[in-house]
């Protein structure tokens, strides 16, 4: 690795800071979370359902108001612009499966950031995105409908959308839900080699078991920042009660 | 067999009906694409209503119709984006609130005035064959500007319709695009007022584009579809209409429910077997 790149892994791609989101009329969701992420990391983001794993991510994306700061390859995010470098991938509860869109289609429309209103992409923006299904080992699947591809393949797909958007950091809102074991570790293996290659990955995961064994640093949440560190540390015993509750009391602990 | 659809358009003010025709068959089905897409079908229903109140104002202070009309859509549009500020309200709620506060106004304002009264039941029920020219200029330049705005933002549109999250982080204007897509709506109800009527727009809004989407899985197959039921269904309805002597707006509506029925049997086995 050459000494640039190791120096740019030194600056953080993601720095965030007492960012904290309420909802109307006031209803805390997240408060005072701040941590940073290098280049390259690949992070799991793990916390009971409504601990404001989703709310987090749609902070960063600029999605949800909030109050703190957030700052992206260095630059504080005062607009919707500053926040390009970053890709949001949601649950796919949130999105119509059935919705008629070609897994072409959804991987072009990560290079609508480099175009202007109206704009056709042209032949330079269809390569990216075919470089970006190639990656993702999707190039053959292009002329496909979305809705009739495998929950890993589809997640495949919106991760082609992030790399088309050339984003240094991206989201994965339970990306890992609803896709069987030998898929969910290709997927992994997919994140690792993106995270290598210096792309930032923050994964929200319900699955500890896997945030122990394939993530080298876990973010536990419960509307504040219960624990940040390698998941021995992050994911030890009196972390998860804190995180997730007595587990006799609370269906969240896994 | 051929007489059958040649002879009702021996006459001009047929031929006048029919161009009419073809434009809301063309129009509306485009435009209900992404009423359908993007689950608005209530919206457009509202729409359509809500406009009575300007069609009426226009009348009672003579300004344009086509005006009038477009305001009133603008109009309902602020205040469904007004009463959505609310969020403990759904957004069918605040839809059904402007409708209401729109639709009782034309109501009223038509009460006002025996004459407009009855002129109004032509917007309402649609009188296509006393379609001028003048009629077809002006329905034909908003048609050309509504198909031009969808062919611009198409990609957009489609975009903010699957994912507005992600259309908003790589700067697409969604909440431009909205306004957008209720000024389209409301060029689409001022275009069905002289064919289908305000009643029966919902109509050609929303069942083309619904049976298409029932027999397509890409957004440009199923505009296409869509457009071949809009003008089928027009062109149908009004023939029949004249060999019937039933009213042609309602007629061209029940044509369209006729090609939905088609598409939903057409697709019953191909869709019990998709998990």
């Amino acid at each position: 690795m050459s000494d640039a790149h190791e120096a740019s892994r030194d600056h953080p791609i993601l720095q965030v800071t007492g960012i904290g989101v309420t909802y109307p009329p006031a209803t805390t969701a997240l408060a005072d979370v701040s941590f940073e992420v290098h280049p390259g990391e690949l992070v799991a983001v793990v916390g009971p359902n409504g601990a404001g794993k989703s709310t987090l991510f749609k902070a960063i994306s600029g999605l949800v108001p909030h109050h703190g700061s957030v700052e992206l390859c260095g630059n504080h995010c005062h607009h919707q612009r500053d926040r390009l470098g970053a890709a949001y991938i949601p649950q796919r509860n949130d999105l119509d499966a059935d919705f008629p869109i070609t897994v072409g289609q959804l991987v072009l429309a990560g290079r609508r950031r480099f175009l202007r209103l109206g704009q056709r992409p042209s032949q330079r923006h269809r390569q990216a995105a075919i470089n970006a299904l190639e990656r993702v080992g999707l190039a053959d699947l292009r002329q496909r409908p979305l809705s009739t591809l495998s929950g890993g393949q589809m997640q495949r797909a919106f991760l082609a959308r992030a790399l088309a958007q050339e984003a240094h950091l991206i989201l994965l809102d339970e990306a890992l839900s609803g896709v069987d074991q030998p898929r969910t570790e290709a997927l992994l293996d997919l994140f690792g080699d993106l995270a290598h290659s210096g792309t930032s990955l923050l994964v929200a995961t319900h699955d500890l078991s896997l945030a122990r064994r394939r993530f080298s640093r876990c973010l536990a949440i419960n509307r504040h920042l219960v624990a940040d560190g390698p998941p021995e540390q992050a994911l030890g015993p009196a972390t998860i009660e804190a995180t997730f509750g007595n587990p006799t009391t609370s269906n969240h602990a896994a | 067999m051929i007489d059958w659809f040649t002879d009702p358009y021996q006459t001009q003010f047929m031929r006048h009906a029919a161009v009419t025709a073809l434009l809301i068959g063309v129009l509306a089905p485009t435009i209900g694409v992404w009423v359908v897409l993007r689950r608005l079908a209530y919206l457009g229903d509202a729409m359509s209503h809500g406009t009575l109140a300007g069609v009426a104002g226009a009348y009672l202070t003579g300004i344009s119709i086509t005006i009038g009309a477009l305001a009133a859509g603008v109009t309902m549009g602020l205040l469904i984006a007004l009463f959505d500020r609310q969020r403990r309200l759904g957004h069918d709620s605040a839809i059904g609130v402007a409708e209401t506060l729109m639709f009782a106004t034309g109501i009223v304002l038509i009460s006002r005035n025996d004459r407009i009264g009855v002129d109004l039941t032509h917007f309402l029920l649609g009188q296509i064959v006393t379609t001028s020219t003048h009629d077809i200029i002006v329905n034909s330049a908003l048609t050309a500007v509504a198909l031009g705005i969808v062919a611009f933002t198409f990609s957009d549109l489609r975009n903010v319709t699957f994912d507005a999250g992600h259309a908003r982080q790589v700067g697409i204007p969604v909440g431009a695009l909205r306004v957008v897509l209720i000024v389209l709506i409301s060029i689409t109800v001022v275009v069905s007022l002289g064919t289908v009527g305000l009643l029966m727009s919902v109509a050609m809004l929303v069942t083309p584009a619904a049976a298409a989407r029932l027999v397509t899985n890409r957004i440009e197959t199923m505009t296409a579809v869509a457009v071949a039921i809009g003008v089928v269904s027009s062109l149908g309805g009004l023939t029949a209409s004249y060999h019937l002597a039933t009213p042609p707006g309602p007629t061209i509506a029940l044509v369209t429910v006729a090609c939905f029925a088609a598409a939903t049997i057409a697709t019953l086995p191909r869709r019990r077997t998709v998990p």
